[in-house]
């Protein structure tokens, strides 16, 4: 579903690459998680998968196409197949709760009656049912992220990216956006989860792909944030 | 594509930034204005020189009995007509002439102000009061001191008239006018780009949040773009409706109503012309802002 082959990324100006010839194969339906300290490539990687910017050198696959060779009027079109959350929400303060979630199917153009009928179910999906007509600032920090991801998978996206999507949120709160991103897996979609978070990490006992200075130093099928195998 | 989002935020937009819409307009106007009446003079210009080059004429006026020049003892005579036409017959610059007579000079007059105070005991004026004119057309307009010079002095010639003196003056003033109009409108055209660029950079910066979700949920450049050209094309829109206002009015009160009664003699420029204005600065105010939208969005909103 994600491939790196050989990838590097070098960022105008003097200092190491972001990423230095990074290889990553991520199957359909898996859930990863890319940890590293700050500055590690993590972002990076994400931004790539995206296609916010292209790599210096080697090639990045996602769903089957060479994103880096994408034409631009292509990208909106690779965009629709990938929900992205992330650590600031990022929901917009004057739309209710279902208009935020509504908004990523308007805006690519999906009908009035499609969008009255998938947004309810999607809210319910995230645990916010009955809260569609909340303003985000009536809602904690988890509702608000829950909001993301409902924005984010009410297009049934192949892929979901989340960067740092629990790092404004208690361990509790954390513990539950942890176990919606499990379900939203297990509906065969692919998680790609960049995080700090050691203890959701320890938790879900997922593949791990650590990154230290844009080199991969740990590829786990089964791993913690740490090195060691739990 | 659902176009609702697209109104809803051309409505929010306007509302939001309306004092840097106004102030489009109003430069888009006055400038549309001006690019127009330089449009239209020239066409009056055009007009003008098109009518007199083709047949640019000089007219020899023959004395007459009492005749304000000196040099005029009498009536003129038929030797004396008779040398004149042949010195006219035999110039190389004289491509077509005709004489008139005093009746036909007194028509013209009848005509040209209304015959009612020339009939009549108490008659303003009377064939007898008019000249006899031989009316010259050139080859080359600007060939025409051969004949002038032959002609002047000849007996019987109380004087030449060229009808250049009379229309250079008038059309040097609208020539000054043109140019003063497009010059005028050169600034205010880069005024108005330099605005409407920065009204899209505002709205871009009041947008982004939103753009930047858009584009991370996979809306396409053209949707994320639409509520900006059509803000643009509303602006352009109400600019080219005023400026068509205004220059519609320069042509009714200025040239129809006034220019064009004072000045007979001169073709005037009317409806027709004005239209050919029209889609001019109907293609000229959307461009002024849609270009600089199309150039800034892709700056703005890349996807």
């Amino acid at each position: 579903m994600i491939r790196f082959e050989k990838v590097s990324k070098t960022y105008p100006g003097p200092g190491k690459p972001a990423l230095d010839n990074v290889s990553i194969d991520i199957e359909k339906g898996e859930f990863v998680f890319l940890v590293g300290t700050s500055g590690s490539g993590k972002s990076t990687a994400l931004r790539l998968v995206l296609r916010e910017s292209r790599p210096s050198s080697g090639r990045v696959y996602v769903a089957g196409k060479e994103v880096n060779r994408l034409a631009g009027w292509k990208v909106p079109r690779l965009r629709r197949q990938i929900g992205t959350v992330f650590q600031d929400f990022r929901l917009l303060q004057n739309k209710t709760v279902s208009e935020n979630v509504a908004f990523a199917l308007q805006v690519i153009g999906k009908s009035r009656s499609e969008i009255d009928k998938v947004v309810p179910g999607t809210l319910e999906m995230v645990g916010l049912e009955g809260k569609g007509d909340r303003l985000p600032t009536e809602l904690s920090g988890g509702e608000q992220q829950r909001v993301a991801i409902a924005r984010a998978f009410v297009n049934r996206p192949m892929i979901l990216i989340a960067d740092e999507p629990t790092g404004n949120l208690d361990p509790t709160t954390s513990a539950g956006i942890m176990k919606l991103l499990g379900r939203i897996n297990e509906t065969g979609t692919t998680v790609l989860m960049a995080t700090h978070d050691e203890h959701v990490v320890d938790q879900m006992q997922k593949r791990v792909i650590e990154l230290d200075h844009g080199v991969i130093t740990r590829d786990e099928a089964r791993g913690g944030y740490g090195s060691q195998v739990v | 594509m659902q176009l609702r989002h697209s109104f809803t935020e051309l409505r929010q937009g306007l509302r939001r930034n309306v004092s840097m819409h106004i102030a489009v307009v109003l430069t888009l106007f006055v400038s549309l204005t001006l690019v127009g009446l330089g449009a239209m003079l020239n066409q009056q210009a055009v007009k003008a020189a098109d009518q007199w080059g083709s047949e640019l004429q000089i007219t020899v006026y023959l004395c007459r009995d009492g005749d304000d020049n000196p040099a005029c003892l009498s009536e003129v005579t038929d030797p004396q007509k008779q040398q004149i036409a042949s010195v006219v017959e035999d110039s190389p610059e004289v491509a077509d002439w005709y004489t008139e007579t005093k009746a036909q000079a007194f028509e013209k007059v009848k005509e040209l102000f209304g015959p009612e105070r020339f009939e009549g005991p108490d008659a303003a004026l009377t064939a007898d009061d008019m000249a006899e004119s031989v009316w010259i057309t050139l080859e080359d307009p600007d060939e025409y001191e051969g004949i002038t010079s032959a002609l002047r002095g000849l007996p019987g010639v109380a004087r030449i008239q060229d009808l250049r003196d009379v229309v250079g003056p008038i059309l040097s003033s609208i020539d000054a006018l043109k140019y003063g109009a497009i010059g005028t409108a050169a600034f205010l055209v880069l005024a108005a780009l330099l605005l409407v660029a920065n009204t899209i950079r505002l709205a871009a910066l009041a947008r982004r949040k939103e753009i930047g979700i858009m584009r991370l949920v996979g809306a396409s450049t053209l949707y994320i773009a639409l509520p900006f050209l059509m803000e643009a094309l509303v602006t352009a829109f109400l600019g080219v409706a005023l400026a068509a206002g205004a220059l519609a009015a320069f042509l009714k009160f200025g040239i129809i109503d006034r220019a064009a009664q004072g000045l007979t003699f001169m073709p005037w420029i009317g409806w027709d012309e004005y239209y050919v204005t029209l889609i001019g600065i109907g293609i000229l105010g959307p461009v002024l802002t849609l270009l600089p939208t199309l150039l800034l969005t892709r700056k703005y909103i890349k996807v």
